[in-house]
């Protein structure tokens, strides 16, 4: 790999003769074995960034064969039962192999230690068994998509999934439950490593924000999860054994199913969001210098997500034949929760307010996610309305808005992460130009890829269509040009990332002069992330002031 | 049509004009507060961006601003407000569809992979679905086969819809209504069509490989048309039972255009009918019920006494009852063509005759 010539670069003597060195992160181990039975956290989050974007990867193809087949009304490219397959592929892998593992695997295990001021996670074992499991989980479903697909959906409503699909439900399914022990297992880790590894002078009010929507994310993985696995558990045995427990012709409720998945999977698209949010807050008050504005409504808006969010699931059955009154308390609920939602926007924008704002690629991510996350959310209210939503329920509207959300909300949130951290990461730094030009071309992309369903939403094109009726075709083809505009800013930014391991500029310890913790350590960081316990004497985002948290000045290195 | 011009589809029912002041209202907020926020993001990102000498490392740092309680509290209450006035507006459409009115007539959807079946309470029957990919050729053009909902303009309509299988959505957005359709439980919404004419119906709930093709066309129709098509064309109409029994019968070997040994019988219901012996009478259900049952009382001018009586043995009053109602209902080049579909009695002449119908 790349990571050698790396180390080349890093062995050169810099400018601290005087201390002894430690070796990097990097340096520890070259053998593949090094990696793959390492228990680092910063291996660990590697580890998880080449199999998370392995995994966007697929997805990515999906979703391009989707797009394309929509080109045509009667459907340019496959036949009906692959399209359904394909968009399940689409769905699978996207949620429960990218969007779910990826902040949390990837920046979550590879920062919460170092930006806590701790060695490594509370427990390093767990962190790397959370992987493997992650691994088995993603070969079972990757078997079941080989070995015949699935073609049920990713949301696997029975009685269609144990009675009436013939295809290979069961192993993804499995993959599914078995994926979602590694979810709990980070969960845990990063909860006990927030409440108990934090570095002297930590305290809560001083942790970044990017913290604790990790915390309230970790909170949801826990919490969450073991419901999900319970009801693909209830489909698993369904379906295998003939037992009745969704199917009405068993005697079962299909409904119930309904309650059981959304139970995980409505919190589950804030497991998806929150991380982004939190790598929003790192971002903008870097790169306009400013305080964030309202810490603590911020840090208890992340947590308040992820409380009522655990009480909004029915919003996704307002026409599923669920009992009128817990739709009018549902719709409710979810009218509180977009409350938080909301806070954060004001206080993002409020931060850029008289601030010193440089547009380098984060930030421009990081403004994206913005404009893309607004969209996003204010459509979510046409959904969480019970008028609004009979009409736009399971409709093109509903796959705009969480496209909006996950991919203009949690991808780009993570692409800013990514830019962010990746000096820090790996110690060089990408091409300036190239980086910038992407993240304005994926922004522009997803709005030109997402957008246009909104319309075909209102005009009612139901969701998993391979084909619809002619007069939606333009909009249609006007989506797959988008995705193809964020195609290509994909691979400048698979480039250019790639490239900076092999020859990109030296970053140094705190390339964009930010005051959190983990930018007072090298870059890439030693084994135990600092050379002596850090500590802390102010909150993150000091940079007025211009000092860190370890109390240096933020600008100096 | 190429493109949709419009931001909404058509609004075909009372329900749709309710939605639609609903979601322009929401939207007019909503874009408003959204185009603010922008603006503000906007103008902070050229007002305080970095410039050299004006806003950069050599002038002051930034202020040190923290947060205000009173601008969050501010930002807090106002969208928890408006998006409560959402809830209670979305709440009030919620409470009329989910609650029918008692009296309106009931119509039972049965939903099954990949089709569905509607049964009117006359009777009638239609089956909705099966479309070609393209949307090209609904089965719509093939006679009798409808492929469509049938509904009177301006007049409430109560579905009461159960699944045969698996779990399928029965979706009319020129409605702006959708219930998923369950097996194993009835679910019941219901409609007041307010415009005349053609609109999708698709299933949204996923099904299975031909779930985009479970959808066809909901027609509204004024009364009368309706009227006729309840009557006269649908599966189970007492005009279409007729039809059928007009064709068993072996009538069309004689009345089909081709045919000089008998009348047509398109649009005579209520027309002045000439007969031989000189009078004259009106052509109504009972003229049509003895022409059958004792056709040489009544022999219409011009033409001979050929036609044999059809007694009770051959047809019952209930058959009848039906045939009249088929033929009363016949229209302008509705005739039935004499075809192997409906062959002509043994021993009938089948050369194609030359002799024009008399005037």
């Amino acid at each position: 790999m790349s990571v050698a010539s790396v180390n080349e670069l890093r062995a050169v003597p810099d400018e601290s003769p005087k201390e002894v060195r430690h070796k990097s992160y990097l340096e520890e181990g070259y053998s593949i074995w090094s990696w793959l039975f390492t228990v680092d956290h910063k291996r660990i989050g590697v580890l998880y960034l080449v199999t998370v974007f392995g995994f966007f990867l697929v997805g990515g193809i999906a979703a391009g064969l989707i797009r394309l087949n929509l080109l045509s009304p009667s459907g340019a490219i496959l036949d009906n039962d692959t399209y359904n397959k394909v968009f399940t592929a689409h769905g699978v892998v996207m949620l429960f192999f990218f969007l779910i593992p990826s902040i949390p695997g990837i920046l979550g295990n590879f920062f919460v230690p170092i930006m806590v001021g701790a060695k490594d996670m509370a427990f390093p074992k767990l962190n790397i068994a959370s992987w493997y499991v992650w691994m088995i989980g993603a070969a079972f479903a990757v078997w079941g998509l080989l070995i015949g697909g699935i073609d049920t959906g990713w949301t696997l409503y029975p009685p269609y999934s144990t009675r009436s699909s013939s295809a290979s439900v069961l192993p993804g399914a499995l993959g599914v439950f078995i994926s979602g022990f590694s979810s709990i297992m980070t969960g845990l880790n990063i909860i006990v490593t927030i409440h108990k590894m934090r570095a002297p002078g930590m305290t809560f009010g001083r942790l970044p924000l990017f913290i604790w929507a990790m915390y309230a994310t970790s909170l949801i993985q826990l919490l969450g999860t073991p419901v999900v696995a319970m009801a693909v558990l209830l489909m698993i045995i369904e379906r295998a054994t003939g037992l009745g427990i969704f199917d009405p012709t068993m005697g079962g409720d299909p409904v119930l199913f309904q309650h059981l998945f959304w139970f995980y999977s409505h919190p589950a698209v804030y497991i998806m969001i929150l991380p982004g949010m939190g790598v929003i807050n790192e971002v903008i008050t870097c790169f306009s210098r400013k305080n964030i504005f309202g810490y603590k409504a911020v840090a208890w808006s992340s947590v308040g997500i992820a409380v009522v969010g655990f009480l909004v699931w029915a919003h996704h059955m307002f026409v599923a034949g669920i009992s009128y009154y817990a739709a009018l308390l549902f719709s409710f609920l979810s009218m509180l929760v977009a409350v938080p939602s909301a806070i954060k926007m004001f206080n993002w924008t409020a931060t850029l307010y008289r601030g010193k704002i440089t547009f380098e690629a984060p930030m421009i991510f990081a403004l994206g996610f913005m404009v893309l996350f607004t969209v996003g959310g204010l459509t979510g209210l046409y959904l969480a309305t019970l008028g609004t939503d009979i009409h736009l329920h399971d409709t093109y509207f509903v796959v705009a808005h969480f496209h909006f959300v996950m991919v203009g909300g949690m991808v780009v949130g993570l692409l800013a992460g990514i830019h962010f951290y990746w000096p820090k990461m790996f110690g060089v730094m990408y091409s300036d130009f190239w980086s910038r030009f992407a993240a304005v071309l994926i922004i522009v992309g997803y709005a030109l890829t997402f957008a246009p369903q909104f319309y075909l939403g209102l005009h009612g094109m139901p969701r998993r269509y391979p084909n619809y009726p002619p007069e939606m075709r333009v909009f249609n083809v006007a989506s797959t040009a988008g995705y193809f505009v964020q195609g290509v800013g994909f691979i400048m930014v698979a480039t250019y990332l790639i490239l900076s391991l092999i020859n990109g500029k030296r970053a140094g310890r705190n390339p964009w002069k930010a005051t959190g913790i983990e930018w007072a350590t090298e870059s890439p960081p030693v084994l135990h992330n600092f050379e002596k316990t850090p500590v802390v004497v102010c909150g993150p985002y000091e940079y007025p002031l211009n000092v860190m948290q370890t109390g240096e000045k933020a600008d100096v290195r | 049509m190429l493109l949709q011009t419009t931001i909404l589809p058509p609004a075909a029912s009372e329900m749709a004009y309710r939605w639609d002041l609903l979601f322009w209202s929401m939207t007019a907020i909503l874009v408003t507060s959204g185009l603010a926020v922008y603006a503000a993001m906007f103008y902070f990102c050229v007002r305080y961006r970095v410039q050299e000498g004006v806003n950069d490392h050599t002038t002051a740092p930034p202020p040190r601003i923290l947060g205000s309680h009173k601008l969050e509290l501010v930002w807090t209450i106002i969208p928890l407000l408006v998006f409560l006035s959402f809830f209670v507006g979305g709440a009030l459409i919620y409470d009329e569809v989910m609650h029918p009115p008692a009296d309106a007539p009931e119509i039972f959807v049965t939903g099954k992979r990949w089709m569905w079946r509607a049964q009117y309470p006359g009777g009638q029957r239609v089956i909705i679905g099966q479309n070609s990919l393209d949307y090209s050729d609904t089965l719509a053009n093939q006679g009798y086969f409808e492929g469509a909902l049938v509904l009177p303009v301006n007049q409430k309509v109560r579905l009461t819809l159960i699944s045969e299988d698996v779990i399928h959505d029965f979706a009319i957005p020129a409605f702006r209504s959708k219930i998923d359709v369950i097996p194993g439980r009835y679910v019941t919404t219901w409609y007041e069509p307010t415009q005349v004419g053609e609109y999708h119906l698709f299933c949204d709930q996923y099904c299975g490989t031909n779930h985009s093709l479970m959808v066809g066309k909901v027609r509204v129709l004024e009364r009368a048309e309706y009227e006729k098509w309840e009557n006269l064309e649908v599966e189970g109409s007492a005009g279409l039972e007729g039809r059928k029994l007009f064709q068993k019968l072996q009538c069309t070997g004689c009345h089909n255009v081709e045919s000089s040994k008998a009348p047509i019988l398109e649009g005579m219901y209520l027309q002045r009918r000439e007969l031989n012996n000189g009078k004259t009478v009106i052509a109504d259900e009972a003229y049509i019920r003895n022409s059958i049952r004792n056709p040489r009382l009544q022999v219409r001018a011009g033409w001979q006494a050929i036609m044999p009586a059809y007694g009770h043995d051959q047809v019952s009053e209930e058959e009848l009852v039906k045939v009249v109602a088929y033929i009363k209902g016949l229209s302008r080049g509705k005739s039935l063509i004499r075809t192997d579909a409906t062959p002509a009695p043994i021993g009938a002449k089948t050369e194609v005759p030359t002799a024009p119908e008399p005037k």
